[in-house]
């Protein structure tokens, strides 16, 4: 029982940043019906800043607020100078395009910070507390629950009781019936980017520090991970993504533990597949599927 | 994008190795060749002695030796490897500009491959058959390795001092021209397991290791020199799972003293990490391909010191920390000269040491050096290398460093103790002699 109970909590604690992170995939395909693949390439890229920042000031809060503005601004650019451009007479467009990014924010990385894994302090403590006999949960995991609910409670406010929300959301569903009704949606679009790469430059902040280390590469992993939560929880639910990250987090660590640590890649694949030969729209998605 | 990390083994099944049918083919082909080139030489040479023009030999002329090597110098696995490449490029950088090996500079050719064996396969063909490289050195990796495995030996390319400690590049009949470099990791773990016993003779031992061939062969050696059911509990980790909470958990729970580690740095750091974490503080004695002090303190951060002291590990080459070896002092100043900038730490001399030993077997070639007297030159055993244990080099034996020696981390030092071990039966037996002196200045004379 223990050991479940161990289990279980270590795997809330990771699936609650898979969560963050797919909310950003989440945001991007309903902006703009794109999986964004240079998403994990873009967090990795603004975590460096935060990174950078945190070591000159020795302040982390000032790290993390980088790392946020940081993603709000590479957000904006990549929609601007390149997925703008990118022709959507064809999905494959914006997936190729969106590789193409991951390939050179990556060598780049690699050009300006080297290749080296970087350690990353975290501003509370990772060492479990005891709970009545079971250590499982740090002050660290906990500092992420909060980060992770705040995020979630504010982008449910930002979409359902903001005028903004509703304009991201009308540009997001008909984006020329929108524009005939006065709403800007190409600058909905570009907002829909920033604020998702905004939410995936928070996340990887989170869990690079509980994975090997800063590294151009260190989201590679986490980005399949999330990418699974995402389709598992339904691509357009923003709930669905949390609920998802926390279930695929607790059913890897299950599988890790009782199964082995070799199971859980195929674990992953085999849930994806299960989702999307039985569900395809994700376990969470209410409305039925838009054609928008 | 998602690769394992570590010059891990592929053992090569027969089934993977070049089909017979193939080499009789080769074989036939290669005596009509044979006989077509004696002919043509009976009526060209009137009775001249056979002279070795530079010009006939690929990668070689008057005054250069051409080499090549793969390297990942991106992605993944750039984090841990990227700068061995440079470090020997600095060590022939060294050689070249103090005359060169008989009067030969040595040109390196390094080529990306990512660690991808799809990549390594096109940047091989290209040193081989586009820049015709004299031998490929050092190529790194045994997923990309075993990938050109065939190819090399088909095409009678050197392929010297692999960089992986698998045992699958000692197979002379099958692959002549291939020869190992590392000490395999079935050696290692004897090593390591004859340590720990004599250290610590009523510990729970325990393994925790990569889920394919390193992990297995580092098993098969534990067990054969502890006994067959001597290990308390052993976890395996998947390299696309950083989160090996569960492992360790169960590794505290079966009540494990000491753990043997047969993981790459990335994860010996997070084995050791994760258990810290749990307030769980046992000993660690971990394969030389996860047991790097310098990389592991990359990751551990400002902790490093405290979670390593007592961190038990292996090697074979000389150690960065001993300022008062002639090769560390040597290899320190040629990296300040040559790779200026760069960390002088275990893959640094890793490097070097793979410079040398080409260099060496290069002198022991000859004044008109081809492809059969260097390979010549290893099997006659003269080729000695700067470890603390000989070579395996002979006709029968492609074998790398026949053992190593105990590395133990203290106040933050990684440093050797005890006496060198080599590979013997079962267990290994301490190994006395001396190492071969270093040469004026580090280059073979």
């Amino acid at each position: 029982m223990d050991r479940f109970l161990f289990l279980t909590v270590d795997g809330l604690a990771r699936g609650a940043v898979l969560a963050a992170f797919a909310l950003s995939l989440v945001i991007i395909w309903r902006a703009a019906r794109i999986v964004n693949f240079a998403q994990g390439a873009m967090a990795v890229a603004t975590t460096y800043i935060a990174f950078t920042v945190t070591s000159a000031t020795g302040n982390y809060w000032l790290g993390l607020a980088s790392a946020v503005v940081a993603g709000l601004v590479l957000g904006a650019l990549v929609e601007r100078t390149v997925m703008r451009f990118v022709g959507n007479t064809n999905p494959l467009n914006s997936v190729i395009a969106g590789l193409g990014l991951l390939l050179v924010i990556q060598a780049a990385l690699g050009m300006i910070f080297g290749n080296g894994y970087r350690a990353m302090a975290t501003p509370f403590s990772s060492t479990p507390i005891s709970v009545g006999g079971v250590s499982a949960v740090s002050p660290y995991d906990l500092f992420i629950f909060i980060c992770v609910g705040l995020m979630v409670v504010g982008l449910a406010l930002l979409f359902t009781k903001t005028s903004l929300g509703l304009r991201l959301r009308a540009s997001a569903f008909a984006p020329d019936l929108a524009r005939l009704l006065g709403v800007r949606s190409s600058r909905m679009l570009t907002l829909g980017w920033a604020l998702s790469s905004a939410v995936g430059a928070l996340a990887a902040l989170l869990i690079i520090p509980t994975e090997l280390g800063l590294n151009p590469h260190a989201v590679d992993t986490v980005f399949v991970y999330a990418f699974t939560v995402a389709v598992v929880g339904g691509l357009d639910s923003a709930g669905g993504a949390v609920a998802g990250g926390l279930a695929v987090g607790v059913v890897l660590s299950w599988v890790s533990g009782y199964l082995g640590a070799t199971l859980t890649p195929i674990a992953v694949l085999v849930l994806l597949l299960a989702v999307l030969l039985l569900r395809p729209a994700g376990l969470f998605s209410m409305t039925k599927e838009r054609t928008a | 994008m998602i690769v394992s990390q570590h010059p891990g083994p592929v053992r090569s099944t027969p089934a993977q190795r070049r089909p017979a049918a193939n080499k009789r083919r080769h074989s036939v082909l290669a005596a009509a060749v044979t006989a077509a080139a004696l002919t043509l030489a009976a009526c060209g040479s009137s009775g001249e002695g056979t002279s070795t023009a530079a010009e006939d030999v690929p990668g070689i002329t008057d005054s250069t030796v051409t080499v090549g090597t793969h390297q990942p110098l991106t992605g993944p696995a750039a984090a841990g490897y990227a700068s061995i490449s440079p470090a020997t490029k600095a060590y022939f950088d060294h050689v070249n500009a103090n005359g060169g090996i008989h009067g030969r500079t040595i040109e390196y050719t390094v080529k990306d491959d990512g660690y991808n064996p799809a990549n390594t396969q096109s940047v091989v063909r290209e040193m081989v058959l586009q820049d015709e490289v004299f031998a490929v050195v050092g190529g790194l990796g045994t997923p990309p390795h075993s990938s050109v495995l065939d190819f090399l030996n088909d095409n009678e390319v050197p392929d010297l001092f692999v960089a992986s400690g698998s045992p699958t590049w000692n197979q002379p009949e099958n692959y002549p021209y291939t020869y190992g470099f590392m000490q395999d990791y079935d050696t290692e773990a004897k090593g390591l397991a004859a340590y720990v016993q004599e250290e610590f003779p009523d510990a729970t031992y325990c393994l925790f290791g990569q889920d394919d061939d390193f992990g297995a062969d580092f098993k098969t050696g534990l067990e054969s020199a502890l006994g067959s059911d001597s290990l308390a509990s052993t976890q395996v980790y998947s390299t696309t799972n950083t989160d090996v909470a569960a492992q360790i958990s169960d590794l505290q729970a079966a009540g494990c003293d000491v753990n043997f580690l047969a993981s790459i740095n990335g994860f010996t750091a997070q084995a050791i990490g994760t258990a810290a974490k749990l307030g769980y503080m046992p000993r660690w004695a971990a394969s030389s391909a996860g047991g790097d002090y310098n990389t592991l303190s990359s990751y551990l951060g400002e902790n490093t010191d405290a979670l390593l002291e007592g961190f038990i590990s292996s090697n074979y080459l000389p150690a960065n920390t001993d300022t008062d070896d002639e090769w560390t002092a040597k290899f320190k100043e040629i990296n300040e000269e040559y790779n200026p900038g760069a960390a002088f730490d275990g893959n640094t001399i890793f490097g070097m040491s793979i410079g040398y030993l080409f260099a060496e077997a290069l002198h022991e070639a000859g004044e008109n050096p081809t492809r059969e007297s260097l390979l010549e030159a290893l099997e006659s055993g003269d080729v000695q290398g700067n470890g603390h244990v000989p070579l395996g080099f002979s006709a029968d034996s492609h074998a790398g460093y026949t053992g190593g020696m105990i590395t133990l981390v203290s106040d933050g030092v990684q440093a050797y103790t005890g006496s060198p071990y080599s590979a013997d039966g079962d267990s290994v037996s301490a190994y006395t002699e001396d190492r071969p002196a270093m040469p004026e200045n580090g280059i073979p004379q």
